[in-house]
């Protein structure tokens, strides 16, 4: 419980360091204060490509080891990712609204691409809830997890493979001395992926330990005894042997 | 290898076999998708250059939609004793997805020829240029397919939602299939090369295919 203290306390502070340095920014050329929505966009992309790679890790080693603690830590670490996933489509669509004048595009190959990604980690997530038994769900899930990844690298070379609307990639670029961001946004851009980064590990944390207590209950409720079980079959005027 | 493929083809044979008792695809599931492509022109536009234009593109979202449901019909779920029958009988994990994939490539084939001349007549009656490519688009879009509903019906084999999550994992990693199929059709309409785009769907196909063989393994194993 302290060490979720201190790390969800962390993620405050340095959130709160990110959210002065944002707003200390002067408006970008083109986009003006709006480039600051990058400073929310940016690091939840990149979280949530973390989060489905802890998720890959996770289910791999279940599959090696059938360590029920590797299938919980990925569980925990998509779902994460999942979230993070929506808030990278809905800051990215109120971003574009303003600076390329529509709020969703078609033609777009990043944005179709993660909308698709996202689409299926939530029938990884949806898989997840409809198997009951804990032992089969663990070793679907974990076969779904390690195909589920081979999104992560599509949505993020999509700018790269396809010229469409989304600009090419501003973090984790093969020519990562050119990345086109001027130095005065690296510093809120940075504080803020730290922030974010915390955010995760607190999160993470919680859901993990959720799970763990969600599976002793399940393990609980298997074994307890029914309503029933303490009325036996009727026997005439005796008891029984 | 020989036994792969001699497991693979017990499994296309039964399968086979099955659906042709059943008629699950012909009787239901064609019909169904072919009611669906007369269903768009009345919802969107009647407009025949509208028609014309979105034609193709309707014809291969359909082919996906229903197609799902194609590699999810009934007949290819086996109940566990079915599924011991065949493991103790030396059938590999990768034998039995080979040939479920196989089997439904064969009837999503099935499923394009029967719905393509529906599109024709009703979307483009002067015809669709370089057709004969199209023959290769169906067979490559058919496995891919195929591969993936394969897979997502072992995922979701004996759950209560399986009618529901099945298409939900099919759908979004359909999506480049259905890029490919409907980037091809507009190419060959406007002259253009597409051996890209088929490149694209043979990578997907392998891809999908390599994948499902790996992963029949240990899916086997979690339904023990």
């Amino acid at each position: 419980m302290k060490t979720q203290s201190v790390i969800g306390g962390a993620a405050v502070v340095v959130m709160g360091v990110g959210l002065f340095l944002a707003i200390e920014v002067p408006p970008e050329q083109v986009q003006g204060d709006f480039v600051k929505m990058l400073f929310i966009h940016v690091p939840s992309v990149m979280i949530a490509y973390l989060a489905f790679t802890v998720g890959l890790v996770g289910s791999l080693a279940y599959l090696a080891t059938k360590n029920t603690s590797a299938d919980r830590l990925a569980a925990a670490s998509i779902e994460i990712g999942v979230v993070f996933t929506m808030l990278t489509l809905a800051t990215g669509m109120i971003w574009g609204r303003p600076t390329w004048g529509v709020w969703w595009d078609w033609g777009d190959a990043r944005m179709v691409s993660a909308l698709f990604m996202l689409f299926f980690y939530l029938g990884y997530l949806a898989l997840r809830r409809g198997v009951t038994d804990p032992k089969t769900r663990a070793g679907r899930t974990a076969v779904l997890g390690v195909v589920a990844f081979v999104q992560v690298p599509i949505v993020h070379f999509s700018v790269t493979w396809f010229r469409t609307l989304h600009q090419p990639a501003t973090l984790f670029r093969p020519d990562v001395g050119n990345a086109p961001l001027d130095s005065v946004f690296v510093p809120p851009l940075l504080t803020a992926l730290a922030a974010f980064l915390l955010v995760y590990l607190a999160f993470i944390r919680a859901r993990y330990r959720l799970a763990d207590r969600q599976d002793e209950l399940a393990a609980a409720q298997m074994t307890s005894e029914l309503a029933g079980s303490a009325v036996a079959e009727p026997i005439l005027g005796g008891v029984h042997e | 290898m020989s036994g792969l493929l001699w497991g693979a083809m017990s499994v296309i044979r039964k399968d086979l076999l099955a659906e042709g008792r059943a008629g699950e695809v012909l009787t239901v599931t064609i019909p169904f998708g072919a009611l669906a492509l007369l269903f768009f022109p009345l919802s969107i536009n009647t407009d025949l250059a509208v028609i014309r234009q979105i034609g193709p593109g309707i014809f291969w979202a359909v082919v996906l939609l229903f197609g799902i449901l194609v590699t999810l019909r009934a007949t290819a779920a086996d109940p566990p004793q079915c599924r011991d029958l065949l493991l103790l009988s030396g059938v590999e994990p990768a034998s039995i997805f080979l040939g479920r994939t196989a089997a439904g490539t064969l009837l999503l084939l099935v499923f394009e020829l029967v719905l393509a001349p529906v599109m024709v007549v009703f979307y483009s009656p002067e015809g669709i240029a370089g057709w004969p490519w199209l023959f290769v688009v169906a067979g490559l879009v058919a496995i891919g397919l195929a591969a993936l509903g394969t897979l997502a019906a072992t995922l979701s084999t004996g759950l209560p939602s399986r009618s529901a999550i099945a298409p939900l994992l099919v759908a979004p990693l359909a999506a480049p299939i259905l890029l490919a199929a409907t980037e091809t059709t507009d190419l060959l309409r406007t002259g253009q090369g597409i051996i890209r785009w088929i490149l694209l769907l043979v990578a997907m196909d392998l891809a999908l295919i390599i994948a499902g063989m790996l992963v029949a393994g240990p899916l086997e194993e979690s339904m023990q």
